[in-house]
C-alpha cells in the first residue's frame, strides 16, 4: 500500500478566496467606471435644454437615446444625428465627429458622454452602445 | 399731369357719349370722323338692336299685311286704295272704335238699300218712280252719315236731266233755222239766176248802146242785192253749226261729269253712292255710252295690274264686291273675339274698317267689342313707339298687360327678346367697365357705345358714369394718397383703393409697377388666407398655420392676416412655440438650438414644410460651421 503523499502540496482554500475577491473588485472597478466616463456625469436636461440651449453652454452630459434618422454628414468632420432621448420629450440634434462614431445606425441605442458648445450644439465627445 | 388729362378726356368723352345718347349734344363735324370712328357702334350690337325691333315691329304693329303706310296704300284684291298718314288713319279707327251705332244710323242705311233697291233692273223704271227715288236722295242727305254725297248724286241726275232738256229746245231752235236756210238758199239761188239772165241781156244791148255812163249804174244793182242775201244765208249755216256743236258738247259735258262723279265716289270708298250713281247714268244713257271717258289715271292706279276697258258697269261691280267683303270681314272679325283671337280681330278690323268706313255694316260691331279692341290698339300703339324708343322695361310691361286682353298675343317672344337686349346691353356696359379699368379708352368708349345703341335707358349706364366720374375726380388725388399709403407700408390700404389708384395712375410710369407689385401681393396673402380657412374647415389647424405663416413672408402688418393668425394660434400653440424659438435662434445665427426647435416641432407635425425647409436650412448651416471649425483645426 503505497503511502499518502504529504498534506503539503495541497494549496490552502483562502487563498482561492482572496483571489475571486481581487479579481471581483477589479471587473466590479472596470465597470463601474474606473475605466470609462460616463457613469459620472449628469443625464441632459432635454425640456430645459430646448427652452434655453445657451444656459448648458460649456457643459458635458450623458445622454442615452436611440438613434432616429441621420440628418447631415460630411466626410471627414461627421454627422449630424436626430436622436430620440430614452427621458423622453421631442428629437434632440446631436453632431457626432468621425472620429468618434464608427458605424452608427438608426434604431441603434447609445449613451453618449456630449458636451454643449457654442450655439447649444451637442458634441458627443464618446458613446457606447448598450 | 398725363393721368390727370387721361381722366378729364374720359370723363368729357363719357359725357358727350351719354348726352349723344339723350339726343341733348349735336352730331360731330365731319371733320371729327377720325376720332369719332371709335365710336361706331359695332355690328353686333346694332344687330341685336334690330332683331329687336323687328320682332317688336312684327309682335305688336296690329296693321294687317295688307296695309302700307310707309307708301301709304292698302291693297285689297289687286285694288291699290290711297291709305293716307298712319296718324290720320289711327285717328279715325279711335274714333269709329269710340263710337257707338245710332237710331240715325240704322235709318239712313235702311233708306241707302231701299233707294239701291229702286234702282235696280228688276224694279220699276217709269218716269215717276225715278223721280220719286231721286227726291229720296235729299232725304238721304239731311243724315250726317251721308256727309251730303246724295245731294251730290241727286245734283249729278238733275244736271243730266236739264242738258236733256235744253237740248231738246235747242233741237227745236235747229229746226227752225234749218227751214230759214232753206228759204234763204231759194232766194239767193233765183237772185243768181235772174242775175245771170239780165247779164245776157246787156251784153246784147251793149252792142247797140254806147252811153257806158247809164249802163254802169244799172250794173252796179243787182250784184248788191244778191250779195247781202248770199250773207245772210251764210249767217244762218254759221248759226246752225255752232248750236249743233253745242248741243253735242253739252251732252258730253253731262256724261263725263256724272262718269267723273262715280269715279271719285269708288276711290273714296263711297261704294253705296257709287252704286247709286251708276244706276241713274244707266237710266239716263243709253248702251252706247258706258265706256269710260274720264278718270283714266285714277282708275288706272286704283287697278294697277290691268289692261281692261274701264266701263260705268265694272265700277259698279267693284262697288258691289267691297260692300260684300265688309260684310264678310265684319263677321270674321265679330267670330275671332268670340273665340278669345283679340289680335286677329283687331288686324281684321282694321282691314275691314278702312274698306268699308263709311259703309253702315261696320255697326255689327258690338260696342263693348269695340272698346276692348280700343284698348288693345292703344297699348300696342304705344308698345310699338316704346320698342322704337328701346324701352325694354316699358316694352315687357306692355306686353304683359297685352296679354291679359288678348289671349293670342305671342307674350313669351317679347319678354325674351327683351331679356337678351338687356343682357346684351349689360354685358357692353360690363366690358366698357373692364376696358376702362384697364386704361383702354377707346375699347371702353365702343363698348359703351354699344350698350347705349342696345338700350339707352340701361341703369347700368348711369351706374358706369357715376362711377368714371368718381375714378375721374379721384385721379387727380390719386398720386398723393398712393404715395402717403406707400410710406406707411399700407399695402392692404392701397389693395382697396385699387380701382380708383389703378385709374389714376394709369400712365405713371414710376408708381404703376409699384402699385402692380403691391395688388399682387395683398392678392397673393388674400388667396393664403382664405386657403387658410379651408384647411382649417378640414381640421387641419398646422396646415393652415403654415399658409398664414407664408402669407406673412409677403407683409407680416397685414391686417386680415394676422387676425386669421390670432384666431388659430391657440389651436398650435405647442408647435408655434417650437417654430418660433427654432426661427428666433435661427435669426440669431444659433443653428444647433435653431435645429433642436425644427425637430421639436417636426414632432408635433411631422409633414411641416417649414420644419423640413428649417431643418435642412439650419443643419447645413450647422455642417459648414463645424467643417470650418475641423478645418482651422487641422491647420
Amino acid at each position: 500500500m503505497p503511502p499518502l503523499k504529504p498534506a503539503k502540496s495541497r494549496r490552502p482554500a483562502s487563498i482561492w478566496s482572496a483571489v475571486s475577491l481581487i479579481v471581483s473588485l477589479f471587473a466590479v472597478a472596470l465597470t463601474s467606471g474606473c475605466g470609462d466616463n460616463f457613469s459620472d456625469l449628469e443625464v441632459l436636461p432635454t425640456e430645459s435644454y430646448m427652452k434655453k440651449p445657451s444656459d448648458f453652454l460649456g457643459n458635458t452630459y450623458t445622454i442615452r437615446a436611440q438613434i432616429d434618422s441621420q440628418v447631415k454628414w460630411e466626410k471627414g468632420v461627421g454627422r449630424i444625428l436626430a436622436v430620440l432621448p430614452e427621458s423622453g420629450g421631442a428629437r434632440l440634434p446631436v453632431f457626432v465627429p468621425d472620429a468618434v462614431g464608427g458605424n452608427l445606425h438608426i434604431g441603434q441605442r447609445y449613451e453618449m458622454r456630449a458636451r454643449i458648445e457654442a450655439g447649444g450644439l451637442i458634441y458627443v465627445e464618446s458613446l457606447r452602445k448598450y | 399731369m398725363l393721368k390727370v388729362c387721361a381722366s378729364i378726356s374720359l370723363g368729357l368723352v363719357l359725357g358727350q357719349i351719354t348726352s349723344h345718347a339723350q339726343g341733348y349734344a349735336p352730331a360731330a363735324p365731319a371733320g371729327s370722323a377720325p376720332a369719332s370712328a371709335g365710336m361706331s357702334a359695332p355690328v353686333g350690337g346694332m344687330f341685336e338692336s334690330n332683331t329687336f325691333l323687328e320682332m317688336a315691329s312684327r309682335a305688336f304693329d296690329p296693321s294687317s299685311d295688307s296695309m302700307d303706310f310707309e307708301n301709304g296704300s292698302f291693297a285689297w284684291k289687286g285694288r291699290t286704295f290711297n291709305l293716307t298718314s298712319q296718324r290720320a288713319f289711327r285717328a279715325r279707327f279711335e274714333r269709329f272704335l269710340l263710337a257707338s251705332p245710332t237710331e240715325e244710323e240704322e235709318s239712313y242705311a235702311l233708306l241707302m238699300n231701299d233707294v239701291l233697291q229702286r234702282l235696280s233692273v228688276a224694279n220699276d223704271r217709269s218716269d215717276d218712280a225715278i223721280l220719286e227715288t231721286w227726291e229720296m236722295l235729299f232725304r238721304a242727305a239731311r243724315f250726317d252719315t251721308d256727309g251730303g254725297n246724295s245731294t251730290i248724286v241727286a245734283n249729278q241726275v238733275f244736271n243730266a236731266w236739264r242738258i236733256r232738256k235744253e237740248m231738246r229746245g235747242t233741237a227745236l231752235t235747229q229746226r227752225e233755222l234749218a227751214d230759214m236756210r232753206r228759204h234763204q238758199q231759194t232766194v239767193v239761188a233765183n237772185r243768181a239766176l235772174m242775175l245771170e239772165k239780165l247779164k245776157e241781156k246787156k251784153q246784147r244791148e251793149s252792142v247797140r248802146q254806147t252811153s257806158e255812163k247809164e249802163g254802169n249804174s244799172e250794173h252796179t244793182t243787182f250784184p248788191t242785192e244778191g250779195a247781202f242775201r248770199a250773207l245772210e244765208l251764210a249767217e244762218t249755216e254759221a248759226k246752225l253749226i255752232a248750236m249743233e256743236g253745242q248741243a253735242a258738247l253739252t251732252g258730253i259735258q253731262a256724261k263725263l261729269q256724272m262718269q267723273s262723279q262715280i269715279v271719285a265716289f269708288l276711290v273714296q270708298r263711297r261704294y253705296q253712292h257709287a252704286l247709286l250713281l251708276s244706276g241713274f247714268y244707266q237710266l239716263l244713257f243709253k248702251g252706247s255710252q258706258q265706256q269710260l271717258e274720264v278718270g283714266k289715271g285714277e282708275l288706272k292706279s286704283f287697278f294697277p295690274n290691268t289692261d281692261m276697258v274701264f266701263t260705268v258697269d265694272m265700277m259698279a261691280f267693284v262697288a258691289n264686291e267691297a260692300i260684300t267683303d265688309v260684310n264678310k270681314g265684319v263677321d270674321a272679325v265679330n267670330t275671332a273675339y268670340a273665340e278669345d283671337r283679340a289680335i286677329i280681330a283687331l288686324e281684321r278690323l282694321q282691314e275691314t274698317f278702312f274698306l268699308g268706313e263709311y259703309m253702315p255694316e261696320l255697326n255689327a260691331i258690338p260696342v263693348e267689342q269695340r272698346r276692348m279692341l280700343l284698348d288693345l290698339y292703344r297699348d300696342m300703339m304705344e308698345a310699338v313707339e316704346l320698342a322704337e324708343a328701346k324701352d325694354y322695361n316699358g316694352v315687357a310691361q306692355y306686353a304683359e298687360r297685352i296679354a291679359l286682353i288678348a289671349k293670342d298675343f305671342p307674350l313669351m317672344r317679347v319678354l325674351s327678346s327683351v331679356e337678351t337686349a338687356k343682357s346684351m346691353s349689360d354685358m357692353a356696359v360690363f366690358a366698357a367697365s373692364q376696358y376702362r379699368n384697364l386704361g383702354d379708352i377707346d375699347k371702353a368708349r365702343a363698348e359703351l357705345q354699344q350698350a347705349i345703341d342696345i338700350w339707352p335707358s340701361n341703369p347700368s349706364i348711369r351706374e358706369f358714369q357715376q362711377e368714371t366720374t368718381k375714378l375721374a375726380t379721384a385721379g387727380s388725388q390719386g398720386v398723393q394718397i398712393f404715395d402717403d399709403l406707400y410710406k406707411r407700408g399700407d399695402h392692404r390700404g392701397i389693395y382697396d383703393r385699387r380701382m380708383d389708384l389703378g385709374f389714376a395712375l394709369a400712365e405713371d410710369t414710376e408708381r404703376q409697377p409699384l402699385l402692380m407689385e403691391v395688388i399682387e401681393q395683398v392678392s397673393t396673402i388674400d388667396l393664403l388666407v382664405a386657403q387658410s380657412a379651408e384647411a382649417l374647415k378640414q381640421g387641419d389647424p398646422y396646415v393652415a398655420w403654415e399658409l398664414l405663416a407664408e402669407a406673412a413672408k409677403f407683409d407680416p402688418d397685414d391686417a386680415p392676416m394676422n387676425r386669421a393668425r390670432a384666431e388659430l394660434a391657440p389651436r398650435v400653440a405647442d408647435f408655434v412655440v417650437y417654430l418660433d424659438r427654432a426661427q428666433r435662434q435661427a435669426a440669431e445665427a444659433q443653428h444647433a438650438g435653431s435645429l433642436a426647435g425644427f425637430l421639436a416641432a417636426q414632432d408635433i407635425y411631422p409633414a411641416s414644410r417649414m420644419c423640413r425647409e428649417g431643418i435642412e436650412r439650419q443643419s447645413s448651416a450647422l455642417m459648414a460651421h463645424l467643417s470650418e471649425q475641423a478645418e482651422a483645426a487641422e491647420e
